[in-house]
């Protein structure tokens, strides 16, 4: 493998895996929470079309980013409202929330375009003031800010879940809610927050496919990397280094399937190279013979005025 | 009296739920600009209007109530199952092959056969997740989501690679044999295929299992409380090990009616989600075969209606992912919406319908 191409694979490995890793970073914070967080699609969606909208009608890429951090919030606070505060069914919601999103930004992209596909929008694909970086600046220079974000966004998951109490509260939180609020914390508002964080996680996620790595929006754009993103918490043991490993790998075999397509030889299927990384993600579930996890307590916490 | 009010709560929720879903659908129709009554009167001709289109609805019903029982099966147990999507379309490459390359039988063997076939793919795809989660103790969710993901890169690949057919205008596979088509009920003015009919045996008997054998009962017991199942002496996890294999060949038997009865063949893509939308209506018949086979036809009649209502009232038919979202997630709140049903039945007797 030339030089080049091996700089093209890791900055396609790259910027293949930003949105995963900010996704898993989200869901990673739910997860300790005690709270399943399915509808990551939906959210990551619903983020990718309000930041293409807002950049189509306002022209301006980083109000988008903004728009799509609230649209992520938004389906975040649903699903946070139902599985925290109303002791719903958090798979289910998580689920149903992934096809009304789809659902409503198809909709709303047919009737605003006339087509599932939206016409090219302002967009933040790479950083052109990083140039006068020797040797790195060419390379820099082809990712997009949210790339920064993302790493300032890991440099704190790592603090907070590491080292803060914080983090301790939100594991707590997760294990055994009832003895966090014998400790006098409010359980309900923290989950609440953790869920609504990965919302905002999720809706930067989707802002990044449709005016960070790509400039348009399109149906279904996200074609399950919130379920992956989900996969590689549970793989990675909800830990904040381990998840974007694997999500990490998850993107290394989505951007090698991508060169397999684009150089159109060999006789090896694309498709095969993209199910490796679930037939992985099985293994390494199966064969996890590591020390057990603390169990995360997944049932509802009702609040007392809900009960009868 | 209060024992009245208690038992329209089971029939109370699922209405509250779908009213409030159309109702939401019907604020975005009238956000474009268009009224939803029109949209929805197009929506119950399309669907409805004439015996072509009724045929067409109860066609679409058969793969999706597959799927529900399928769904069904597994919450008996005390499992959400939503892999059913990925088994639904294995069974359905297993029908496609024993149908295309299975040659000189008489067609009741060879459509009985092919059939099977479905099945037992649908349920080897089950296999997998079933002994994991028996053996390993795995979240199954993840798991069935993955096993979702590798159904649907196989089946790509095996029908661009392996199984593919030169000089096609889209990739499919082999269609298959005249011996292995499902007959036809009615052929005028459309063809109804002979899956409804599998589809109330089937029904009787998931009915007749559930709710008068002992064995049905013990299924129900390990869902309702597994811990308390297990001090009866239920073998808990072969219970739900056999309920998640059942399913895996429900669902199979579904994606191999669509084969062998609609398209008569296997291409990219060709199921729209009935697996998932299995999983709305099994919830909002909790688990009843009756409910089921109603809340199917009118999820086949939404699907065939969206579509008259998209060329009709310019309306796009996505708002029908988004109904069906809207509902699963209103299910998903059921505990609040029939707590705020009780509190209001408790405060004003008179008022029985009551909102979220």
């Amino acid at each position: 493998m030339s030089q080049s191409m091996f700089i093209t694979v890791f900055v396609s490995i790259i910027r293949l895996s930003v949105p995963i890793i900010l996704t898993a970073l989200g869901n990673m914070y739910c997860l300790q929470a005690g709270i399943m967080n399915l509808g990551a699609d939906g959210m990551m969606i619903s983020g990718a079309f309000g930041a293409a909208v807002t950049a189509y009608f306002t022209g301006n890429p980083w109000l988008g980013v903004c728009v799509g951090i609230i649209c992520g919030m938004l389906i975040g606070a649903i699903h946070s409202l139902i599985s925290v505060e109303f002791g719903g069914m958090q798979n289910i919601s998580g689920l149903g929330l992934n096809m009304m999103a789809a659902g409503l930004t198809s909709f709303f992209c047919r009737s605003t375009f006339k087509t599932g596909l939206s016409p090219n929008v302002a967009s933040v694909q790479n950083m052109p003031w990083l140039a006068g970086i020797p040797l790195l600046g060419p390379i820099l220079t082809q990712f997009s800010p949210i790339l920064l974000i993302l790493i300032i966004v890991f440099a704190i998951s790592c603090y907070i879940m590491g080292r803060s109490v914080a983090g301790l509260r939100i594991v707590a939180v997760g294990s055994d809610p009832q003895t966090v609020e014998t400790a006098g914390i409010n359980v309900w508002k923290l989950k609440h927050i953790c869920v609504i964080t990965c919302g905002a996680l999720a809706g930067l996620a989707g802002a990044y496919l449709s005016v960070g790595q790509l400039n348009f929006f399109m149906e279904n754009m996200t074609m399950g990397k919130g379920m992956l993103a989900v996969i590689a918490v549970t793989v990675g043991r909800r830990r904040p280094v381990r998840t974007v490993i694997v999500a990490l790998f998850f993107g290394i075999f989505d951007a090698l399937q991508l060169q397999i397509q684009i150089i159109g030889t060999s006789g090896i299927a694309p498709e095969l190279i993209q199910a490796i990384p679930y037939l992985a993600a099985i293994l390494a579930m199966t064969f996890d013979f590591g020390k057990k996890l603390d169990d995360v307590n997944m049932n509802p916490y009702l609040k007392n005025q809900y009960k009868f | 009296m209060k024992n009245s009010k208690d038992s329209l709560v089971p029939i109370l929720t699922p209405v509250c739920i779908i009213l409030t879903a159309m109702l939401l659908a019907s604020g975005l129709i009238l956000a474009i600009g268009v009224n939803p009554l029109t949209a929805y009167g197009q929506m119950l001709k399309g669907a409805l209007g004439s015996l072509n289109n009724l045929i067409n609805s109860l066609n679409k019903a058969v793969p999706i109530c597959f799927a529900a029982f399928a769904v069904a099966v597994s919450t008996w147990a005390g499992i959400f199952n939503i892999g059913v999507e990925g088994q639904l379309v294995f069974g359905a490459f297993g029908s496609a092959i024993a149908g295309a390359y299975l040659e000189g039988l008489p067609p009741t063997l060879h459509v009985t056969l092919s059939l099977l076939a479905g099945m037992l793919f649908g349920m080897l795809f089950a296999l997998l997740p079933t002994v994991l989660y028996v053996a390993r103790d795995l979240n199954l969710l993840v798991v069935f989501i993955l096993m979702n993901s590798i159904a649907k890169l196989l089946i790509t690949f095996f029908i661009v690679g392996p199984f593919a057919v030169p000089g096609q205008m889209y990739a499919a596979t082999k269609e298959i044999q005249k011996s292995a088509r499902l007959p036809y009920l009615v052929t005028n003015p459309n063809k109804l295929t002979a899956g409804i009919l599998i589809v109330i045996v089937v029904g009787l008997l998931l009915w007749f299992y559930v709710g008068k054998t002992t064995s049905g009962y013990r299924l129900r017991a390990c869902g309702e409380n597994a811990e308390a199942a297990r001090y009866a002496g239920i073998r808990v996890k072969r219970y739900q090990a056999g309920a998640l294999l059942a399913g895996g060949a429900l669902a199979g038997l579904a994606g191999g009616i669509e084969v062998l009865g609609t398209y008569h063949r296997l291409f990219d893509g060709f199921s729209p989600g009935y697996g998932f939308d299995g999983i709305p209506i099994a919830m909002l018949a909790s688990g009843n075969p009756f409910g089921i086979m109603v809340g199917s036809f009118l999820f086949g009649a939404l699907r065939v209606g969206s579509t008259t209502m998209q060329s009709k009232a310019g309306v796009s038919s996505e708002i029908v992912t988004f109904i069906q979202g809207v509902l699963v997630t209103l299910i998903a709140a059921q505990y609040i919406i029939q707590f705020t049903i009780k509190k209001l039945a408790e405060h004003k007797p008179e008022k029985g319908g009551a909102k979220q």
